[in-house]
């Protein structure tokens, strides 16, 4: 198969799986007790107040039409409006977007020389102490969460030792860089750990075969044998195994916004489920997972590309 | 070594989680100043003027076992699913019970778990629920993997050849092959439970903001971080040690069964 | 030139290669013979300098020059993630030549004209016997003055062997010295100077080819020879009702692996399935034996006709059909014991209550020399050779029509497999036997059929298709 060919078959099942998610959502709040109307009317449920707004957001009509509506409105970038401030659910995530943009842009950009870097001298001396340290820390870190490790750092970094700031609260990300030292470092710390174990499996497994010794007898350097022969093996399951974090990176990003006074998406989802304001969560829902849905298929893409033997849809 | 660290990592969350609560009568149950510290406080008090030991006493147990019953009830209906799709010859079946998993990975958890938050209100139970729903696939995935490799063994095809049954084949030998990868497995998925449990309970869509609970306690405290730093730091230690010890247990494990 | 004096390898105390010398002047050719694991693999690597994990070496062996290395199995040297232009390029300026010019003449003296359009392909998108040429452009593109080729006529057609036999004596005329190692005495009659004749990492023979391959003086030397030149006599097999039918079959994975195989096994018959890696012999068996459900075609025991699948087959049919596996140690469960494992298929399949099924037991592993208190272990407790043997016993025990054996020699040490050999050609019934084993083709086998790419591509009695093998070779 193409390149092409597969891309525009897999990017086929990306849209698929965003229209299943956006079904889902959908769905799913139709499921549940209590609506829209009831949340919005608050700590006030009379019911013909309830009627009133169940009119006024359209929830009186049929469940298709409105299903029809949301689709249409997720095609035309319409998510319809918070049920708090009015504002199009678009504008108010389009604003927030940015600081936590540039928190995963970061994240992203020291994640993968990381991995890279980790892995590779991981596999190289196999069994070694650098080995063994990567080993048992990235298994040790599997799931530590962000909170925890957070406020331990912040304490440490911030109150005993007063290298860094412990809040991002009165500065720009992009400013003052020190704010973003922490959030990465402790992003970094959970969503590090498999693509490393990955690369290193795959790594040793790429060094053992038949095609490194035939490139080492060639007389070729040492880096060049690893990063030229043995990594573009290694490298698909790594970049797989790196959009699967994608997943986990925007969990610990929701936690780590919250924690470090970042005012990003976080702020906005965490005030609208205390508020009940379902429109705002499922507009974030359906983002963050075409978000998901995107890496996945781009690390699938490139693996392809990487691997183009594996193929796998 | 790394064993030994393992199980203190592990065993002092368990012991404080478990052994705490009823340690908890002992402590000082009066209400004092917010953030201070003094005779009749070890740790000092919390933002309401809690005693922060006994807090810290009571407040494992909740996480612990959310966490563990949200694992068992994702093993229960993961394993069922898995042990199915495995076991089907029929193509669509395994494609029908599978492929739907395919898509809830799709969805960050941490998302999911706010989205029902959104909609059901805060409720312990329903952060199990999601906790389940989301943590189950994963768990399919690996059985069905596991099972389906154990199946197609030569182990297994030459027990096929000997005219033996099919339950033969799969609870006497598959069952048997997959129960210690699952064991391996159950400790990184606690782990997962604990993260998401605990992630819920931070962002104040789970237990009550004045509940006993270590992960209620770091974020209710810490704005106080400055002034009385044991609140947040004694519960928050003690849930990253309970994550660092499981996950090493767990991989020992694995390393021992190659 | 090359040169080796007193070469010597170990492993740990035991000596894998004895005190081994030999010269290779340019253009000349040099045939290192003997069966696996006689330590041919071990020199070669020691040309290049090399040695597998845990091997010690002493003596010499040095190459005036650069020496290229084209290994058994060669497609596995391509990588899989690399443009083969790249590559070449690569090899080629890491030797200091210039890439153009070297790149162009490495192909050419492979014989294998590329188009820059194909330069910039994948391995997998060439054929077999392109990989193959492949690897050995690779090899030449760094501008060796010695070659090293391990088995490269090993699975190959005896049409594509001839081409490769042609290819490498063209090398030799423009003067790279060439070591081979291989077991196919025909290929080394054609191409080889000189002959090394090794048993067990020491040298039997050595000379010029000429004398030593037509009036060998060291006995082992007149046994292959043997071998190779007298294969059993078949009878009137034509006669015999076929017990196994195949038609029209196909069968894979994503891609069909096997196509269209179509063949009759006539009852009491001894089928050899020969093939190279990956032609797809193994598949083959395992749809026979109800392992592998095909995609298309039919498998008829005695003119009924048999489920695709082992699931859907009566338990008569499955008692009618035994398969040894390849690898004996997974094929036992590692938690019990292997005599309650063997007689598993008396109680099933032969309806016996477990005493007397385990006597039976008893009984068969004792006569394939499995001892009552080896048979009362776990499998860990058994060598490999005692494990392939007691798999034998369980499938012997079921009293097949036909016995299907999957390279049930392949991990065997000589001795063991040298029994393994004569216990095959002792067994009664209908034999399939998938091997690359010529040497236990020509014990056992009365039939053969050639498997290349996934296609029957000859299938007669054993001496026409051996005698066609040696026409070839001549």
């Amino acid at each position: 198969m193409t390149l092409a060919g597969y891309g525009l078959r897999r990017a086929g099942v990306g849209l698929l799986q965003i229209l299943a998610v956006a079904t889902l959502v959908f769905a799913f709040l139709e499921a549940l007790p209590g609506d829209a109307a009831v949340a919005a009317a608050g700590d006030d449920p009379d019911p013909a107040r309830i009627a009133a707004l169940r009119q006024q957001f359209g929830l009186d009509r049929p469940v298709w039409q409105r299903y029809g509506d949301w689709l249409g409105g997720l095609v035309t970038g319409d998510l319809g409006a918070s049920l708090r401030s009015g504002r199009p659910v678009v504008s108010l995530l389009g604003t927030a977007a940015g600081p936590t943009t540039v928190l995963a842009l970061v994240t992203l950009a020291v994640l993968v020389p990381l991995t890279v870097a980790l892995g590779v001298c991981a596999a190289v001396r196999a069994g070694g102490w650098f080995d063994r340290a990567v080993s048992s820390t990235t298994v040790a870190l599997h799931c530590v969460p962000e909170f925890a490790l957070a406020v331990l750092l912040i304490a440490v970094f911030a109150l005993w030792l007063g290298l860094l700031p412990a809040t991002a609260v009165g500065g720009g990300l992009l400013e003052d860089p020190a704010l973003l030292v922490l959030p990465v470092v402790v992003l970094l710390a959970r969503s590090a750990a498999a693509p490393v174990r990955t690369l290193r499996g795959a790594m040793i497994d790429a060094l053992a075969s038949d095609y490194v010794a035939h490139a080492r007898r060639h007389g070729l350097p040492r880096w060049r044998v690893l990063l030229g022969h043995a990594l573009p093996n290694a490298a698909a399951p790594a970049v797989q195994q790196l959009a699967r974090t994608v997943d986990w990176l925007v969990g610990g990003i929701i936690v780590v916004e919250a924690i470090f006074a970042i005012p990003g998406l976080s702020a906005v989802l965490v005030e609208a489920v205390a508020a009940r304001d379902v429109p705002v969560v499922q507009g974030v829902t359906v983002m963050v997972a075409a978000v998901a849905v995107l890496a996945n298929l781009t690390a699938d893409v490139i693996a392809f590309r990487l691997a183009p033997r594996a193929g796998v849809a | 070594m790394r064993r030994a660290v393992a199980v203190t990592l592990t065993g002092i969350p368990l012991a404080v989680a478990v052994f705490g609560p009823v340690l908890a009568g002992f402590t000082n149950a009066r209400r004092g100043p917010a953030y201070a510290f003094g005779p009749g406080y070890p740790l000092g008090t919390d933002g309401l003027g809690r005693d922060v030991l006994g807090l810290v006493l009571r407040g494992g147990l909740s996480t612990l076992a959310l966490a563990a019953a949200a694992t068992v009830a994702a093993y229960g209906i993961g394993t069922l699913v898995g042990l199915l799709a495995a076991g089907t010859r029929r193509r669509w079946m395994d494609e029908t019970l599978m492929r739907p998993l395919d898509v809830l990975l799709a969805v960050p958890a941490l998302l999911v778990l706010l989205l029902v938050a959104a909609s059901a209100g805060r409720n312990a139970g329903i952060i199990v629920v999601v906790v389940t729903v989301v943590t189950a696939p994963a768990v399919a995935r690996l059985v069905r993997t596991a099972a389906l490799d154990a199946a197609r063994h030569p182990a297994a095809e030459a027990m096929v050849l000997q005219g033996e049954s099919w339950w033969a084949v799969h609870i006497g030998y598959v069952g048997r092959c997959i129960v210690r990868p699952l064991l391996a497995d159950a400790g990184t998925r606690m782990t997962t439970s604990v993260y998401l449990v605990g992630a819920a309970n931070f962002l104040g869509v789970g237990l009550p903001p004045d509940a006993a609970d270590w992960a209620v306690l770091v974020d209710r405290n810490r704005a106080g971080l400055l002034l009385q730093p044991w609140a947040v730091l004694v519960p928050a230690a003690l849930i990253v040690a309970f994550t660092l010890g499981v996950n090493l247990l767990a991989d020992d494990l694995t390393r021992r069964r190659r | 030139m090359i040169e080796v004096r007193q070469l010597c390898a170990y492993a740990g105390e035991t000596a894998l290669v004895r005190e081994v010398s030999f010269t290779v002047g340019p253009g000349r050719v040099l045939a290192l013979i003997g069966e696996s694991g006689s330590g041919k693999t071990t020199i070669g690597l020691a040309l290049l300098g090399e040695a597998r994990p845990g091997v010690r070496l002493t003596g010499t062996a040095r190459v005036a020059g650069r020496i290229g290395y084209v290994q058994q199995n060669p497609a596995a040297a391509l990588n899989p993630a690399r443009r083969v232009g790249a590559v070449l390029r690569e090899f080629a300026r890491a030797a200091g030549r210039p890439a153009r010019d070297a790149v162009a003449q490495a192909l050419d003296s492979a014989r294998i004209p590329l188009t820059w359009r194909e330069l910039r392909r994948y391995p997998h998108q060439f054929s077999g016997g392109q990989q193959q040429r492949l690897v050995l452009a690779e090899a030449l593109a760094g501008g060796p003055s010695a070659l090293m080729l391990d088995e490269p006529t090993t699975g190959l057609d005896p049409l594509t062997r001839d081409a490769v036999i042609g290819e490498i004596a063209a090398l030799a005329r423009r003067g790279l010295a060439i070591v081979i190692a291989t077991h196919d005495l025909g290929a080394a009659r054609r191409l080889a100077d000189d002959v090394v004749v090794l048993r067990d990492g020491q040298v039997c023979e050595s000379g010029p080819a000429a004398r030593v391959l037509h009036a060998p003086s060291h006995a082992y030397t007149r046994q292959l020879l043997a071998a190779e030149q007298h294969p059993r006599a078949g009878g009137s097999l034509a006669a015999a009702e076929p017990v196994l039918e195949v038609e029209g079959l196909t069968a894979g994975y994503r891609q069909p692996v096997i196509q269209d195989i179509s063949f009759a096994v006539p009852g009491g018959s001894r089928l050899a399935v020969v093939g190279a890696s990956g032609s797809g012999k193994t598949t083959l068996a395992r749809c026979l034996a109800g392992l592998h459900e095909p995609a298309a075609g039919t498998i008829r025991l005695r003119g009924e006709r048999l489920a695709a699948h082992l699931g859907g087959r009566s338990l008569a049919q499955r008692r009618a059909i035994q398969y040894v596996f390849q690898d004996a140690r997974a094929a036992f469960d590692p938690r019990r014991t292997v005599r309650d494992q063997v007689a598993r298929t008396a109680i099933r399949l032969r309806g016996m209550a477990s005493d007397e099924a385990r006597a039976h037991a008893d009984a068969t592993l004792g006569r394939l020399g499995v001892g009552s208190d080896t048979a009362s272990r776990m499998p860990a407790g058994l060598s490999g050779g005692e494990l392939q043997r007691a798999a034998l016993a369980r499938a012997l025990l079921a009293e097949p029509e036909v016995l299907v054996c999957d390279e049930v020699t392949s991990a065997l040490d000589t001795v063991t497999r040298n029994a393994s050999v004569a216990l095959l050609a002792g067994l009664p019934g209908t034999l399939v036997l998938i091997t690359h084993d010529l040497g236990l083709v020509s014990a056992v086998a009365d039939t053969v059929a050639v498997v290349a790419d996934g296609r029957l591509t000859r299938y007669g009695p054993v001496d026409a298709v051996l005698a066609e093998t040696m026409e070839d070779a001549r």
